[in-house]
């Protein structure tokens, strides 16, 4: 390749104008020939490109443990909630019919919500009797004030 | 979108999308972070990355913009991304020492650049991609990109010459 068309193209690549046929021209001509010394400088950035080419990312990249993690994650969270669930379930249910004394016979149960009545009423007795004190403040405000 | 689809589409890329996290947050673990995250972002959204007509420059420019904001973060919490890339050089050869050396020299040449046109320098110059799709995955136009480009070429070249003449003249 004869220098000066070498030199021309040089002058481009300064400006940047070079294609990127143009450039492999150029640096194809460095990495192999001896070159004139004002030369020189070029032809180590040209071997700086090309090495610096060469340097690759070592560890291969990993994609999916993050993801994969997340699933598995959330699977064995449902099914925690799940059988979690269906355990609650079934034990309230064996209370409901085991444990709420209800009784059969129709009169003992007459019996039974009658002692519950009669209990309530009395409690609701004892409670208005303590209310007679408001009739005394009744007559003595009637003293006071003269109703027609 | 299967995991397998997905990945055909990100394994050619992957290795850009690193470089230039590297380009730009210069520690080796960070820029291995920034595009495991990246990737990470893209499956997340894989549904609606058939919609974009060029996935590489999507995810090329998700890089960029991961990458300005880790940068941001760590502007404003006052650390600085410390890289530890140590590596043994055990050629021994005369020649390759001092081109290892220039090596080692550009490489801090061009992390001196401004993000810009460090982004551009890597994405042209040693990623080559054409100025289209350079204006796609950097939001720029075309114009505004050369000039980048050409600022970035001339002040690594002049950085260098300077480097080279240091004492000399």
């Amino acid at each position: 390749m004869e220098l000066d068309k070498i030199e021309r193209l040089l002058e481009r690549y300064d400006e940047g104008e070079t294609s990127l046929a143009e450039e492999r021209i150029l640096k194809e001509y460095f990495l192999k020939e001896d070159v004139p010394e004002h030369l020189r400088s070029y032809q180590l950035m040209f071997i700086f490109s090309a090495r610096q080419a060469g340097e690759k990312l070592e560890e291969t990249p990993k994609i999916s443990s993050k993801r994969n993690w997340y699933t598995w994650s959330s699977i064995a969270a449902i099914l925690i909630v799940a059988l979690g669930i269906f355990f609650f379930n079934d034990s309230s249910q064996r209370l409901n019919d085991s444990d709420l004394g209800t009784i059969t016979e129709e009169e003992i149960a007459l019996e039974k919500a009658k002692e519950t009545l009669a209990m309530v009423s009395q409690i609701m007795n004892e409670g208005k009797s303590d209310l007679v004190y408001l009739k005394e403040f009744n007559n003595t405000k009637n003293k006071i004030i003269q109703i027609d | 979108m299967k995991e397998h689809t997905f990945l055909n589409i990100i394994n050619p890329v992957k290795d850009k999308m690193y470089r230039l996290a590297l380009r730009l947050l210069t520690s080796k673990e960070a820029a291995e972070d920034a595009t495991q995250e990246v990737i990470l972002k893209l499956w997340n959204r894989k549904d609606r990355i058939k919609h974009y007509a060029n996935v590489e420059a999507f995810a090329m420019t998700v890089t960029k913009n991961y990458c300005l904001d880790q940068l941001k973060l760590k502007q404003n919490n006052n650390l600085r991304i410390v890289h530890q890339n140590y590596e043994s050089n055990h050629q021994s050869l005369q020649s390759e020492i001092e081109v290892n050396d220039e090596m080692e020299w550009l490489g801090k040449i061009v992390a001196s650049l401004p993000e810009q046109q460090k982004m551009i320098f890597q994405l042209r110059d040693i990623e080559q991609y054409d100025y289209d799709e350079i204006a796609e995955i950097m939001e720029m136009n075309q114009t505004a990109i050369r000039v980048a480009l050409s600022r970035a070429r001339k002040a690594i070249r002049e950085n260098l010459i300077k480097k080279h003449n240091y004492g000399i003249r």
